[in-house]
This record gives structure tokens, C-alpha cells and sequence, in this order.
């Protein structure tokens, strides 16, 4: 029994690694392409050795342009990033509250709205909100980049409202017969409980907040305020030259921050199955 | 009681904070945006610039002015064009120039949205393509005449390139470009083929090849179809009876340039016999072509490849370090003593933008970006061969071995006889026929469609432009 | 003692505070902001220019009637992209989310090892569409890409990936499935929340591996499962940049997405007003099968909330 088990365990890890390599392989090839030069990047090798070590890559990268360094990139990236996913968690989790736990009238619509919120694409109300941005005289700060994500993003809402589903009404019920209000119901019981879905929005939307860059690149005028996402995308010209190291030794820089957010909050979602979970 | 009490607390509590919360976006609003102010003061005067300049920074003083200038570009362009701007704003103290680079998609995706708020850059570059734009591009015919704007030393031939067919000025070149075929010297002489003449033929191509192919096994000629379209499909038709007789659209491009789709015909189908046989990539070996610089030509995968002559000194370099020559033809004619088709094209040029409030300004610094021997000793033609006489001449003293093979190429086409009237605009339209186009070659190698049937249906999607 | 008016009174604000109405608009207040003042003129905006033939840069546009929606239905391409879209939404969304669901739950063993394998399987999502990405996704499919040498040295001929019609869409589905990373995380918390005790329940029930999937885990996770269902195909509806990167939309428009189609329209093309009017066409797509699955739903997804 305990030998079949340990040969489970063995097989178990053995698979899990081996197609965990492949997954990540592409990434390892990005990685490895920030050390070669751009003649080889271009052929196409599959190789994961460069040919000749090229770490100059990062030196030239990192200067930026014209005077403006990554360093200045990387910290734009992080204010607008840090405070964008705050925003999210924060507004995102009231209204799913309103949207899952509170009958109240027009719920059903703004339910529609938020999901019909997503199903535009981009390029038809990027121009009409450009405008209204525009008018306000907000176009070219960081606001049009910020303040949105103040007012709740459709994926995420979505996403707390299942978990809170998830969340037995009896709790509800049992807060009130406890004299709770539905406002307390909201930072006593779910709040608390809703911690799972809080650190994968964290994970998730700073990635893709620190992604994004047609945002920025509609709202950002100055190079000085550009984000490094923005950046990256400047070493690849296709109307002239494209520099492949530079760029991919940036973009592996850029990777390190969102790791490091996983790696931070993916702890909550390991630390064991369900010993923090409903106690009910 | 006091559990009730508690809750009352909570739920105004609850409410408070949702109200600081209603606040702080209010707050968050606010500090963001003079966070942006503090942070780059600078800009912070530039946010509303283009719209409240006015009435900001009054004109009458003839003081300070703030210019808003864009380009796209390899990070070699932003380097060089920041370090001049630099040197016009220490000429000019009064002058500052707020500066905004992307890359080439970016650039017009930023475009696209400034148009729509009439706030386009002061100063914005523009390539072949500008239909579009035009109505934010101001002529500047009238600081030509002011003198605010030098031409003395730019040969008249070379402002025609940014001009319209009424022969305003559009813009001033900043470079001079011509498409031509790219070639692999080795690769010709080891399929023993003769070398492009100055009026080889689309039969000599299609030979050169073929025959390429079959000693090499590599493509005979590679490319993107996309540039294809222009520099073959386009001048084959420029090509046909008399100079300047035919042209793909007409003049004033209000209609197409000739009347029977079978003009097309022959190229086409040469184009799909190639790929058919494999001396040309299909669909799928295309797509690995990312830009010039993998192009198959350069991975030395092919014999020829089409290029837009300013990419030619990247793609010398890049191949002489790997010790094989590139050279560089003329594109190939129809019949040797045909037109040659060939015009010396911009490749992009500078604009003085409808929007601006401080057009005269804009114009003064585009003249001294193009006519400046000190400034472009700093750009060093890297946008293209210049078109000021002195500035040309100035350049010319240290040539890299690629630099001297384009300028010399440039020349030579200078020599061609040209059309009286060239147009240099493509109509508002002609991505969507090029995209279609493209598709018909495929279908012609896959054998859905004949050679003659995809020149009627490129001529009806072109032609429909006009409807 | 209070007075009763006052009594009255204060009970009366305390109904109004704490009645549902006022308690649903407080709580929703700054999505409903958000939306009357970020979204909905866009929304409208979009929905005007699909009756017209506004196009960027032009300044006037005339109001066309149907036209546009007339055009949708004889336009060949993108008749087409319809057809790609939905093939590219019904294969790669099941078999990402089965494959997020997997690997999230082959990673919820008590390991310490556990939080590094995880780590690897998101790492792709982060990198998400990025030039770099595009590159080697291209040189793995490319004619002697990785793909292709695996097939010629197990003596298979080679496949012509980007170069077929048939088969150029594969390589992007591929590519959807393997940045599953965000589903795989939200399945994560999902799993989390499912209290041991059902498990052990379970156990002492005598259930084997599989019954204790199939009767608790995927119960307790339907919910969160509807939710990646419903977010995945929307946004594989949307899925634009795959496209955008790697093939763009060819050879001969056999990946043509609708997206980079209303992207084409938009911005190459010039035609913002027929852009608008695919995307209204789409969002009507669109709904109908978001409540196609929501009415399904009812038959398999288990609230404790209950409805």
C-alpha cells in the first residue's frame, strides 16, 4: 500500500513537471532570447542556449529612449497598476454585494449592463470614450486609466457575485436574527469569507492591468508618463527596425513584477483545502 | 438594545465610509490628476494645451510657444530627433517642443484618435498613405511664399513628391525612397543566372526564379504581399503603353487609371505560377516573415525580395556580416524599352497640422529639420536620403557601403523617364484591395479561381472604391 | 423616553436606510456611475454610428439607414469570420476550461511543491499577447518549427500549419487553451472554498476518487464553472489579439475573427459605421447564447445562495 502510494506520489510530481516544462517553454524561450543577439532571435532557432551571450541586451533596453529609462516606465506601470487593482477589489466587491445578496429594484438590469459591458468590442467605444474623456479635460493624465476600475469591472463583479453564491444564505439569515444590517452582513460575514475570490481578482487584474496598453496608449501624451507596456512596445517598429533583444529582455523584466503578485497571494490558495473555509 | 445600537453604528458606518469611498475616487480623481501635474510640471500646462492654448499663452507677445511634435520609429529615430529637438529649443528660447514617439501601428491607432478630437500634434509625420489625414494637414504653400518656410535649396523635383495633384504642399519630404528588388549576388551567379540589367524584364525575373529555385532550393524571390501590391502589381500597369499612359488609379483619383482588367492578367498569373512551384513562398511560409529583417532574403532562404530602398542599407549590413552581398535592381518592366514605371517616392514627411494654434512656428521648425547641415548631421538620413542639395551633399561624405549602393540606386532612377504628372496619394479604400487581392493570388494557386477572373475581380473592388 | 414622533421619525430614515432598495443602490452605486458616465454614451454612440456611414476622420457622416446591417448579411468575409469565430468559441472554450479545471485540480494536494507547480502553469498567461509570444508561437508551427521536426523525425510528413486554410486556425486555439491560467486561478479559489468535511464525509461513505469529483467537487464548484463558462466564451468572442499577432486573419482569410474583422473595418478600412454595426450584430450573437447557458444552468448549477 505505502509502496503504490509512494509510486502514485513519484508519477504524480514526474507528470506534473514534465508537462509544466512545456507549458512553459515559450516563456523560457522569451527569456533565453533576451541573451541573443538579433540575428538569431530572427532565425528562429528553437534552442533555448544562445549562441553567444548576449547581456548587453539589458543595458541597452533599460536606457529607453530618448533619455528616459525603464526605471521611469516600470514606476509609472506600478502607480497606475497598484491603484487600478485596488480600485477593482474595492468597488467590484460592493456592487457583486448589491448585484447577489440584495433584492432590490433594477437589479436584473444593471446585471445585463455589466455583462453587456463586455460583449463591444474595444475598437468601437474607444473613440467615443476618448472623447468624453477628452472633454472633460481628462485625456492625457492618469485618470481615464484609474478611475474606471473605481466603478467596478464586469469580469470581476461576475466573479465575487458566484463565489458569494457559494456563501450559504443561512449565514445571512442568521446575521440578522443577530440584529446585522445588510451593510454589516456585507463586512462581517462576506468580506471575510470572500478572500479566495479577492486574492484571484488581485492576481488576475494587476496582470492585466499591467499588460494593457491601448489605454495608455490613447491617454498617455507625455513619454515621460508612458507605461512600460507602452515602452516595450516601441522597440518594435514595423515600418523600420525591430530590436528583438532589447525588446525581449524588457518584456522579461516585465514579467517579474506580476510574478511576484502571484507568488505573493497564490500562498492564500494553497495553504490546505478548506481550513479556512466555511465554518457553518 | 446595544446589539441594535451596534449595527445602527455599523450601518452608518457602512454609509460613511461608502460616502469617504464616493469621495476618495472624487479625491483619487483630483490628486491623480495634479499628480501628473507635480510630478512632469512640464506637461502639466501641455494636458489642455492644444485646446485652451490660446487664451493660456497669449500670441500677441510672441513669446513663449509650446509645439507638440509625433513620429513612429526605431529607438535609434527617438534618441536622434529628441537630441535635435533639443538643439532647436536651445536656438530658440522661446520654443519648446513637447514630443511624442510610437511605434508605426501605435502611432496611427494614436492618430486616428487625436483626428477625432481635433487635436492632432502640431508637427506629425505622415508616410504614403494620408487620405485621411488630409483634412488635418495644412498646406504650406503660404509659408513657402512668406519665407518662413526655406525651399532654395530642395530641387523642385523632390517637393513634388509631398505634393497633391493641384500642387499644394503637403508636407516636406524627409526622405527620399523608391521601391527596387533586392538581390542575393551569389545565389544569382550559383544558379548561373545573368544579373538584373537596368531594364530587365518581369520575364527575366520569373526566370531568374525559377532557375534559382531549381540550383538552390531556396525561393527564387520572397516578400510581403502587402508591398507587393505597390511595387508589382501597381507599377506593372504604369508600366503598359507610353509613359505615364496608364496608372493604376487615375491622376486625381477619382476613378481607375486604366480600363482593361486584363492588364493585370499577366502579372498575376506570373505571380501564382511562381508560388505554385515554389520558387515564391505560399500563404503559410510568408507569414514567418515578421519585417524586413527576417525577411527570406536576409535568413538566406531566397534569391531576391522586393524592398522599399531605404530598408536596403539594415539588410546589406545584416547580410555582409554573414559575408554574402546583396544588390540592388530596378524593378523589373513589362517590355525592355517600356516605361520603367519606377518614381522616386517620400518616405514619410513632416506636416503642420490644421489643429495647431501656432501653425507658422511648426512650419519654421520643419524647415530647419529638413534644410539644418547641423541637425541633420545628428539625423544622418536616417529617415530616408534627404532632399535639401546641401544637406544631401553633406551626408554624402561618410557613406556606409549599403548608404552608397541607395544613394547611387536613387540616382540612377532619377535618370528614368518619368510621367509629366505623378500621383503620390493612394486612395481612402486601397488597404481593403490589397487585402482582397492577396487573397485572389491564393486562390489562383489553389486553382479556385483563373489568373484572369482574380484581374477582374481586383479591378471591380478597386474600381469600387469610387462608387 | 423619546417622543413617538421622533420615534416615528427615526424608524422611518431607519426603513429607508436599511430597506433592500436603498441598500442594493448604495452597494451598486459605482458601477451604475460608472456606467451611465463611462460606458453608456460609448454604448449609444456605437449604436448611432451603426446607422450611418461614419468613418474616422471625416467629420460628417449621413444617417444610412439599415444599410449597414443589410451589407453584414452579402459580405462574404465576414459571413466567414461568423463561421470562424464560433468554431474558434466552441473548441476553445471547453477545452480550456476542462483543462484549467484539471490542472487546478491536480494542483490542490497538500504539497508544498504545489505552489511552485502552480506558478509554472500561469507563467504563459502572463505573458499574454506579446510580440515576443507571437514569435515563437510562430516558430513552433513554422514549416521547420518544432511541430513540424517532432512529425519528420517520427517519419510523419510535414504540415503546412499557417499555410492551409484548414489548419491555420489550430495554432491560435492552441495558443487560447495554453493561457489558462486565469480560470485555472479563479477554479483554484473555487476548490478552496469546498469545506473538508464534505470530503471526509465522503470517505467514511467509502467514495473513491472519482465519485468524490463527479459528487462534490464539481457540485460545489458549478457555480464558479458557469462563471468561467459564461467570461471564457465571451471573451473568446472577443478574442482578438491571437489573431492580430500571429496570422492576421490569413492565409486567405481562414482566421479571420470577428474582432480583428471589426478592427479591419474600423481602423484599416476606414468604415467605423459598418465596424458598429457588427459589433451590435455580434452582441446580439452573443446574448443569445450567454442565456442559452444561463437557462441551462438552472438544470446544473447549485446555488447555496439559491435564487
Amino acid at each position: 500500500m505505502s509502496a503504490k502510494h509512494k509510486i502514485q506520489k513519484v508519477l504524480y510530481h514526474l507528470f506534473v513537471i514534465i508537462f509544466g516544462i512545456i507549458m512553459i517553454y515559450p516563456v523560457f524561450w522569451m527569456i533565453s532570447g533576451s541573451f541573443k543577439d538579433n540575428a538569431e532571435i530572427l532565425r528562429g532557432t528553437l534552442s533555448l542556449v544562445p549562441e553567444n551571450l548576449k547581456i548587453s541586451n539589458y543595458s541597452t533596453g533599460w536606457k529607453g529612449f530618448a533619455g528616459i529609462t525603464f526605471a521611469t516606465f516600470f514606476k509609472n506601470s506600478f502607480l497606475i497598476t497598484t491603484v487600478a487593482t485596488l480600485g477593482t477589489v474595492i468597488s467590484s466587491s460592493l456592487v457583486a454585494y448589491a448585484l447577489s445578496r440584495v433584492r432590490f429594484r433594477g437589479r436584473k438590469l444593471w446585471f445585463t449592463c455589466m455583462l453587456a459591458t463586455m460583449m463591444l468590442p474595444g475598437q468601437v467605444i474607444m473613440i467615443p470614450s476618448f472623447l468624453i474623456w477628452y472633454n472633460l479635460g481628462l485625456s492625457s493624465t492618469y485618470v481615464p486609466l484609474i478611475l474606471p476600475y473605481f466603478c467596478g469591472q464586469a469580469f470581476f463583479i461576475y466573479q465575487m457575485m458566484q463565489f458569494m453564491a457559494g456563501i450559504p444564505r443561512e449565514l445571512d439569515e442568521a446575521a440578522t436574527i443577530d440584529g446585522c444590517s445588510k451593510y454589516s452582513i456585507y463586512s462581517h460575514i462576506i468580506l471575510p469569507l470572500l478572500k479566495p475570490s479577492i486574492v484571484t481578482t488581485i492576481i488576475i487584474q494587476f496582470y492585466w492591468k499591467w499588460d494593457d496598453y491601448m489605454g495608455p496608449l490613447l491617454y498617455l501624451s507625455k513619454p515621460q508618463s508612458y507605461t512600460a507596456s507602452l515602452a516595450i512596445k516601441l522597440f518594435a517598429d514595423s515600418a523600420s527596425t525591430t530590436d528583438y533583444g532589447a525588446m525581449f529582455a524588457m518584456s522579461t523584466l516585465s514579467l517579474i513584477p506580476v510574478f511576484l503578485i502571484f507568488l505573493f497571494f497564490n500562498r492564500y490558495l494553497v495553504e490546505g483545502i478548506g481550513t479556512s473555509g466555511l465554518k457553518g | 438594545m446595544k446589539k441594535k445600537l451596534i449595527s445602527i453604528f455599523l450601518a452608518a458606518g457602512m454609509v460613511l465610509s461608502l460616502a469617504a469611498c464616493g469621495n476618495e475616487t472624487g479625491g483619487q480623481e483630483s490628486s491623480a490628476g495634479s499628480d501628473t501635474g507635480s510630478t512632469q510640471e512640464s506637461s502639466a500646462g501641455s494636458e489642455e494645451s492644444s485646446a485652451q492654448e490660446s487664451s493660456a499663452a497669449p500670441e500677441a507677445d510672441g513669446e513663449p510657444v509650446t509645439l507638440r511634435m509625433a513620429w513612429w520609429g526605431s529607438q535609434t529615430r527617438h534618441d536622434i530627433t529628441v537630441e535635435v529637438i533639443e538643439m532647436y529649443e536651445k536656438e530658440h528660447p522661446n520654443v519648446k517642443i513637447e514630443y511624442e514617439f510610437f511605434s508605426f501601428d501605435d502611432y496611427f491607432n494614436k492618430l486616428k484618435t487625436l483626428q477625432a478630437s481635433d487635436q492632432v500634434w502640431d508637427i506629425f509625420q505622415l508616410g504614403g498613405n494620408f487620405p485621411m489625414y488630409m483634412d488635418k494637414i495644412c498646406f504650406m504653400d503660404e509659408f513657402i511664399d512668406s519665407g518662413i518656410v526655406d525651399v532654395s535649396d530642395i530641387p523642385e523635383a523632390y517637393l513634388q513628391i509631398t505634393q497633391d495633384i493641384e500642387g499644394n504642399q503637403i508636407g516636406l519630404s524627409n526622405g527620399l525612397n523608391t521601391y527596387g528588388i533586392a538581390y542575393d549576388v551569389d545565389m544569382f551567379n550559383e544558379a548561373e543566372v545573368p544579373l538584373p540589367t537596368e531594364n530587365w524584364t518581369w520575364d527575366d525575373y520569373a526566370d531568374a526564379a525559377m532557375k534559382i529555385m531549381e540550383k538552390t532550393g531556396h525561393y527564387g524571390s520572397s516578400g510581403l504581399s502587402s508591398s507587393e501590391f505597390i511595387a508589382g502589381c501597381s507599377t506593372y500597369i504604369g508600366q503598359q503603353g507610353k509613359v505615364g499612359e496608364y496608372g493604376f488609379f487615375n491622376l486625381d483619383l477619382t476613378g481607375m487609371g486604366f480600363e482593361d482588367p486584363s492588364m493585370l492578367e499577366g502579372y498575376i498569373q506570373m505571380r501564382a505560377d511562381l508560388i505554385k512551384a515554389g520558387a515564391s513562398p505560399d500563404a503559410g511560409a510568408e507569414m514567418e516573415i515578421t519585417n524586413i529583417e527576417n525577411d527570406f532574403l536576409v535568413t538566406g532562404e531566397a534569391g531576391m525580395t522586393w524592398v522599399a530602398v531605404n530598408q536596403f542599407p539594415t539588410i546589406y549590413d545584416i547580410c555582409k556580416a554573414e559575408g554574402r552581398t546583396l544588390a540592388l535592381a530596378p524593378l523589373p518592366r513589362v517590355t525592355s524599352d517600356g516605361p520603367s514605371g519606377a518614381v522616386i517616392q517620400s518616405s514619410q514627411m513632416l506636416c503642420v497640422s490644421q489643429d495647431s494654434e501656432h501653425k507658422e512656428e511648426a512650419a519654421a521648425f520643419i524647415s530647419w529639420f529638413q534644410n539644418s547641415v547641423e541637425c541633420n548631421q545628428v539625423l544622418q538620413g536616417e529617415r530616408g536620403i534627404p532632399v535639401n542639395n546641401t544637406v544631401r551633399d553633406s551626408l554624402k561624405a561618410n557613406l556606409t557601403e549599403g548608404q552608397q549602393i541607395m544613394y547611387d540606386f536613387v540616382d540612377l532612377i532619377g535618370t528614368f523617364e518619368v510621367p509629366e504628372k505623378v500621383n503620390v496619394l493612394s486612395p481612402d479604400g486601397q488597404d481593403q484591395v490589397v487585402d482582397k487581392y492577396r487573397n485572389y493570388i491564393q486562390d489562383v494557386v489553389a486553382g479556385n479561381m483563373t489568373a484572369a477572373e482574380a484581374a477582374q475581380k481586383t479591378y471591380d473592388d478597386a474600381a469600387a472604391i469610387f462608387n | 423616553m423619546k417622543s413617538s414622533a421622533q420615534t416615528i421619525r427615526t424608524s422611518k430614515v431607519r426603513k429607508f436606510i436599511y430597506s433592500n432598495n436603498t441598500v442594493g443602490h448604495v452597494f451598486a452605486a459605482p458601477f451604475i456611475f460608472g456606467f451611465i458616465c463611462f460606458s453608456l454614451i460609448p454604448i449609444l454612440t456605437s449604436f448611432y454610428y451603426a446607422f450611418t456611414d461614419y468613418s474616422l476622420g471625416s467629420k460628417t457622416s449621413e444617417i444610412v439607414g439599415g444599410r449597414n446591417f443589410a451589407m453584414l448579411l452579402t459580405d462574404d468575409i465576414f459571413l466567414q469570420s461568423l463561421g470562424i469565430t464560433l468554431k474558434y468559441v466552441f473548441i476553445s472554450v471547453p477545452l480550456k476550461l476542462a483543462f484549467a479545471l484539471f490542472v487546478a485540480f491536480l494542483l490542490t494536494r497538500k504539497s508544498r511543491l504545489v505552489t511552485l507547480y502552480r506558478s509554472l502553469y500561469y507563467v504563459p498567461s502572463l505573458v499574454g499577447g506579446s510580440v515576443a509570444v507571437a514569435l515563437v508561437w510562430k516558430q513552433l508551427f513554422a514549416r521547420k518549427g518544432l511541430f513540424n521536426s517532432v512529425l519528420s523525425d517520427a517519419g510523419f510528413s510535414t504540415i503546412n500549419w499557417f499555410g492551409d486554410t484548414k489548419l491555420a486556425l489550430w495554432p491560435l486555439i492552441l495558443m487560447s487553451v495554453w493561457q489558462f491560467g486565469s480560470s485555472m486561478i479563479i477554479f483554484a479559489a473555487g476548490l478552496k472554498e469546498i469545506p473538508t468535511s464534505y470530503y471526509e464525509a465522503a470517505e467514511i461513505d467509502g467514495a473513491n476518487g472519482f465519485q468524490k469529483f463527479f459528487r462534490i467537487t464539481l457540485p460545489c464548484l458549478s457555480p464558479i464553472v458557469l462563471y468561467n463558462l459564461v467570461m471564457q466564451t465571451i471573451s473568446a468572442f472577443m478574442a482578438f489579439t491571437q489573431a492580430f499577432i500571429i496570422t492576421q486573419g490569413g492565409p486567405n482569410n481562414s482566421t479571420m475573427m470577428y474582432s480583428l474583422y471589426v478592427y479591419n473595418q474600423a481602423f484599416k478600412y476606414n468604415n467605423m459605421g459598418y465596424a458598429c454595426a457588427m459589433s451590435w450584430f455580434m452582441l446580439v450573437v452573443m446574448s443569445a447564447i450567454t442565456l442559452i447557458i444561463f437557462k441551462t444552468s438552472k438544470m446544473w448549477v447549485f446555488s447555496e445562495a439559491g435564487e
